[in-house]
């Protein structure tokens, strides 16, 4: 097993990866630019190497930096989190060519199932159902739309590199085509540093089921149970449960040992996820591989009590599976909402800016990943994931209930979040009643305003506040850096909250 | 005292009397205040107790208002009075710049100086956590100055490009 390991990553997965690694005996490796020089992920960490400016590529994208902060510490492996470099098989490649071990599939899985058109033939090939589209990467806007015609519209513009649901446009008409294909490829280009794309069906209202992979290096392939991830804006997840609503044991069954059968037919090894889409009379579509930890894979952690990102680096330390398929079982229902800084009412717009205080929901079956804190500025520059609200109880309703009550516990004042918009979903009778599929937000809450029903109390809370704050002296703004009277627990608030 | 206590675009008055040493005190609309009990657990949160039910609020100033949650919503609530006493300027007309919504970076721009636009048509292309939005003309005219570069970090408020109006007489105003 290795002794140190380096997490090329930031936030909440970077923070999440080094608790097992902790666990497990293991030290750890933060990398961090500028601007996250105090970062939850960097004070989590055992020692934390400065890769460079804010930018991207200077940083979370630089495999040279990646690898030579690797070799500095000793670190014998690099686990990718989710995002960034993990699914760039170059990095792969590099990593193992210094003779480190990548924490994730091999490079030459990772490249094929990272084109998704190359990852279609495979699949095609290995008699797993695909989305009727191309096979091929077209950008000539005339050709594409011819394709159209012939798939039928609507269409979806999809990134061959793609992933998270970036570069992806869906195109209704002919003449939305052009200004589609140039979007889809230069948010493409940026995202992934790949414009090449294709064409697929939009299907009507699928529901987005995926199965969670993992596969040794001696051929032992299983599946751990599905996801649902129906819930989405911008072809995003956002509310992941598991298990889904959709399935009973035999449809399950079916759809996990074409899982495997996936993972097999790719050659897969360690943790990963094979995306389904299913449409209204059970049939369901190859998707894609995602070759990583999934930003969901708590909800799995919650239904069967494994940890996988204890499995991902036993596995790439070259160990057996320690489980069989038939050893797992599940039991409840989890769910899963992700807290992004993003404005609901202006169509989830970002919405960096200061964290001026935060609470973390507890109690029974709540889990919340996170990498924010009071004081933390939530950068521009990356994804604006602050963490995933988690829970877990004996069956659908409960978790229901115990995730609105996490919610309204989930306190972040500073920057816009979804969490109001969440409770309403999760309250909504359609999604109780488990109807769910991908065009749920659209349907369900376009145009979305907050209920002002509340905000009476809301304005009496302030008055109590004003009220109450003078007792804490004249320095009531503890939440700035403005500095009055000092004492002790001033200072120590300061110095608490903001670094 | 008297409150006049701002949440968006509504104006709530409220009266309170001073808390007693054990946080009684009433509060509510003009005319109309309750019973209530106001514990102090830390300087972020206090327990509001109205008749009988009791709510958590959790408060958090900055430089725009107080930032309060209750229960999973977040408001940003101001004191109206404050408000405008420190009124400086009217509200600009913001819809009808060229500015980012969010702090950004430019990736695209789309025209020239002295090109003609029309309303809607698309300005400058920003990306602001890899997602990317184009800003559009509020109005037909010429493009009279680009004020960014491709690369460039932009703010909202900032002017990313200026456009004459067709004529001066299109309603808009």
């Amino acid at each position: 097993m290795f002794s140190k390991i380096l997490v090329a990553n930031r936030g909440e997965i970077a923070v999440r990866i080094m608790r097992t690694a902790r666990e497990m005996g293991i030290a750890t490796v933060a990398v961090y630019s500028d601007v996250d020089a105090d970062s939850p992920h960097v004070i989590a960490s055992d020692e934390a190497v400065f890769l460079g400016e804010a930018d991207p590529s200077a940083c979370y994208l630089n495999v040279e930096k990646i690898v030579a902060a690797a070799k500095h510490t000793g670190a014998e492996a690099i686990h990718p989190g989710y995002g960034f470099l993990a699914e760039n098989p170059v990095f792969a490649k590099a990593v193992s060519d210094e003779g480190l071990v990548f924490i994730g599939p091999p490079a030459e899985v990772m490249e094929d199932l990272g084109n998704k058109t190359v990852a279609r033939r495979i699949m095609a090939e290995g008699k797993v159902p695909i989305i009727p589209g191309m096979i091929s990467c077209e950008a000539d806007v005339d050709r594409l739309c011819s394709a159209a015609d012939e798939i039928g519209y609507p269409v979806v513009v999809k990134a061959a590199a793609g992933g998270g649901g970036k570069g992806m446009r869906i195109v209704e008409a002919r003449k939305d085509m052009a200004e589609a294909v140039e979007l889809a490829r230069s948010e493409a280009l940026t995202a992934f540093g790949d414009p090449t794309i294709y064409l697929e069906k939009c299907l009507d209202r699928p529901r987005h089921v995926e199965f969670q992979i993992l596969a040794d290096t001696r051929g032992n392939v299983i599946h751990v149970f599905e996801r649902e991830c129906s819930i989405q804006r911008r072809h995003q997840k956002i509310i992941e449960e598991t298990p889904s609503p959709a399935l009973d044991e035999d449809l399950r069954e079916r759809m996990g040992a074409a899982a495997v059968a996936a993972a097999r037919a790719a050659g897969y090894v360690n943790a990963g996820t094979v995306e389904f889409l299913l449409d209204g009379s059970g049939k369901f579509y190859f998707l894609e591989v995602n070759t990583r930890l999934q930003v969901e894979h708590p909800i799995t952690e919650m239904i069967t009590g494994l940890d996988l990102v204890r499995s991902q680096i036993e596995i790439a330390a070259g160990q057996p599976l320690r489980f069989s398929r038939q050893d797992l079982t599940r039991r409840g229902h989890a769910i899963e909402c992700r807290i992004y800084a993003e404005d609901p009412e202006a169509d989830f717009m970002p919405s960096p800016g200061k964290i001026l205080f935060m609470r973390s929901p507890e109690g029974p079956g709540v889990r919340f990943d996170h990498g924010i804190q009071t004081g933390y500025h939530v950068p521009v520059n990356y994804d604006p994931i602050l963490g995933k609200l988690v829970v877990w109880a004996e069956d659908r309703p409960a978790a229901i209930e115990r995730m609105i009550r996490s919610l309204r516990e989930c306190v972040i004042l500073g920057v816009k979040t979804p969490i109001e918009f969440l409770i309403e979903v999760l309250s909504s009778e359609e999604f109780k009643s488990g109807n769910t599929h991908t065009c749920f937000i659209r349907d369900n809450c376009a145009a979305w305003k907050p209920d002002r029903g509340e905000d009476a109390l809301a304005a009496m809370g302030f008055v109590a506040h004003e009220m109450a704050a003078p007792s804490f002296g004249t320095s009531t703004d503890e939440s700035s850096t403005k500095s009055g009277p000092s004492s002790p627990w001033q200072t120590l608030g300061a110095w608490d909250l903001a670094r | 005292m008297e409150y006049r206590v701002r949440i968006d675009e509504q104006v709530y008055p409220l009266v309170a009397t001073s808390m007693d040493d054990k946080g009684r005190c009433t509060m509510g609309p003009a005319g109309e205040p309750e019973p209530v009990v106001i514990k102090v657990v830390s300087s972020n949160h206090v327990r509001l107790e109205i008749q009988g039910r009791a709510r958590s609020i959790f408060a958090a100033r900055s430089d725009d208002g107080t930032w309060i949650w209750c229960d999973g919503r977040a408001r940003v609530v101001k004191d109206a009075d404050l408000e405008e006493r420190r009124k400086s300027r009217a509200p600009g007309a913001t819809a009808r710049e060229i500015t980012p919504p969010t702090p950004a970076s430019v990736v695209r721009i789309l025209v020239e100086t002295g090109d003609r636009v029309a309303k809607g048509q698309g300005i400058v292309t920003v990306s602001a956590m890899k997602m990317e939005m184009t800003l559009t003309a509020p109005y037909s005219g010429t493009v009279t100055a680009i004020n960014t570069s491709i690369g460039a970090q932009v703010s909202p408020g900032e002017i990313l490009a200026e456009i004459a109006p067709d004529d001066e007489g299109d309603g808009n105003e």
